[in-house]
């Protein structure tokens, strides 16, 4: 009994200590590069844990036109108004959006389409129109997009900072500031790269934190006392 | 102890939806553990074959997702170029094979709670007037087949202990038993049905079924436990694109807790029981 209630209390204290790990803002950044060779890129803040590519392009304002394909996901027919009329079947005849992701490496071919694919805090998307498989976009940091990342310590303070000074005007020239608002992209490749992200680039929680594995250990040895109990009740 | 039909059915109804909507393995565990809790409490005769048919049934898409999906970053061994099953094996498929057979293997369990739990004559007491006969009818076509097969093993253990063969040869030799066994049973059937008075109009019930405390409680809970696994949804576990889980939001955990309230009755009921007669 007592057992049961001392792991009901901390059951209960899991569920209260992980509620704020919700409000965490992550980033995504998104790289499209056209047939032209231009390219665009965009940050994209999500306060949820994961979001998807297609969720990705959606909240980066680009225009879109995608098919959905069942369980292997959308594929991209236009985007970013390439090419400039939607082809029957969505990928026409001679080139197509072709789509990749980064964490960290090089460019990966996606094996899902883009509402299938997720994507956590750090990761990039990238699109490229071209003929022929793996076709990569153009070599793009992360924290050219979104900015380099910064200790929590010192992120009250540069978002303070950014809330007077931001500036959702692009520039080409590095700034020493870290928040997305007020940094525009150093070494984009093309100039129309702005950033529609809101809110700071702050570190994210960890993502093992103990809380939820506290919670899900609790309901466990929740679980298996009632079932000793029952077991012991009933006898053989 | 929780006995209406709709109580049951309303929490069957909940373990298969959090069953099927969410595959997330810990989550899937959770859920496994519940069910056992709640087979625990209700378990009435062992139904060894029952739970050898479940783990069978939850072994088979592990090996037909493992043998015929290419798809995967985790690779565990690579055949050669053999028809259907030549190339790579990864483990992406075995965790998704995996993810599908413990939601077969839920979901057996859930129906052989219910066949423990539920009585038949209380489901069919539920109909209403104008659908009794039919139910009743098609109550005892359902006990037919595991009737039949029941006689057939007796059939089979007799000729055993004479020292018969008991093998496929022997079938022919257990047909005839087997059709009169089955036609007495059948005599029986309508004996039992005339004597009752069945379908004379007028249907009375000796023991009117009441909905007690606990069958409110645990069809509230199953109801609230539907709606949360609706309105809370979590995020889809697909081991293609992440082998390794998130931990499930513990929203999502709640339902799993709403869903024991069957085991946990049983158990402070059965205190209580014990308390009152020391």
């Amino acid at each position: 009994m007592w057992l049961g209630a001392a792991t009901a209390a901390a059951l209960i204290a899991a569920f209260l200590s992980i509620r704020p790990a919700h409000a965490a803002i992550h980033h995504a950044a998104l790289v499209i590069q056209h047939a032209g060779g231009s390219v665009i890129t965009r940050c994209v803040a999500f306060a949820e844990d994961q979001i998807t590519g297609l969720q990705l392009v959606e909240r980066s304002g680009v225009q879109y036109e995608a098919q959905d394909f069942g369980s292997i996901g959308s594929a991209m027919c236009q985007l970013d108004r390439e090419p400039s009329t939607v082809p029957s079947g969505c990928f026409g005849s001679g080139p197509y959006w072709q789509y990749f992701h980064r964490q960290g490496g090089p460019w990966q071919t996606s094996a899902f389409g883009a509402s299938s694919s997720l994507l956590r805090d750090g990761d990039m998307d990238g699109w490229r129109y071209a003929v022929g498989a793996n076709q990569v976009p153009g070599n793009v940091a992360f924290a050219s997009v979104c900015g380099a990342r910064v200790p929590p310590a010192a992120t009250a303070t540069q978002v303070a900072h950014a809330s007077n000074d931001a500036t959702p005007v692009p520039t080409a020239t590095p700034a020493p500031s870290t928040s997305v608002e007020a940094l525009a992209p150093s070494d984009s490749p093309h100039p129309k790269a702005v950033l529609t992200s809101t809110g700071p680039p702050a570190q994210p929680p960890n993502s093992t934190a103990l809380g939820p594995w506290l919670a899900f250990g609790s309901m466990a040895i929740l679980l298996l006392t009632l079932g000793a109990v029952n077991l012991r009740r009933r006898g053989p | 102890m929780i006995r209406h039909p709709l109580a049951w059915g309303a929490w069957a109804t909940a373990v298969l939806a959090a069953a099927f909507i969410d595959r997330n393995p810990f989550f899937q565990a959770l859920l496994l553990l519940v069910m056992i809790d709640v087979v625990l409490a209700y378990r009435g005769r062992r139904r060894v074959g029952t739970w050898r048919f479940a783990v069978a049934l939850a072994l088979v898409p592990v090996l037909f997702s493992a043998a015929l999906s290419r798809f995967g970053q985790h690779v565990l061994f690579t055949l050669p170029a053999i028809p259907i099953i030549g190339g790579r094996w990864t483990l992406d498929a075995v965790a998704f094979g995996a993810s599908t057979g413990l939601a077969l293997l839920l979901t057996v369990a859930a129906f052989a709670i219910l066949q423990t739990a539920v009585r038949s004559a209380d489901v069919v007491a539920l109909l209403p007037r104008p659908l009794y006969r039919a139910g009743t009818t098609v109550a005892l076509a359902l006990a037919f087949a595991p009737k039949t097969l029941a006689a057939f093993q007796s059939i089979r253990e007799a000729r055993q202990l004479r020292g018969q063969r008991t093998g496929w040869r022997s079938a022919p030799a257990l047909l005839m038993p087997l059709l009169l066994t089955t036609l007495e049973r059948a005599l029986q059937y309508g004996q039992s049905l005339d004597a009752r008075g069945f379908g004379s109009g007028h249907r009375s019930r000796y023991r009117p079924l009441l909905w007690t405390a606990q069958d409110l409680l645990v069809l509230l809970a199953s109801l609230a436990a539907i709606v949360a696994i609706a309105v809370l949804p979590g995020v889809p576990y697909n081991p293609y694109l992440e082998l390794v889980p998130s931990v499930p939001n513990p929203d999502q955990w709640l339902a799993v807790g709403l869903l024991a309230v069957p085991a946990l009755t049983a158990s402070v009921l059965r205190v209580d029981h014990a308390a009152h007669h020391a």
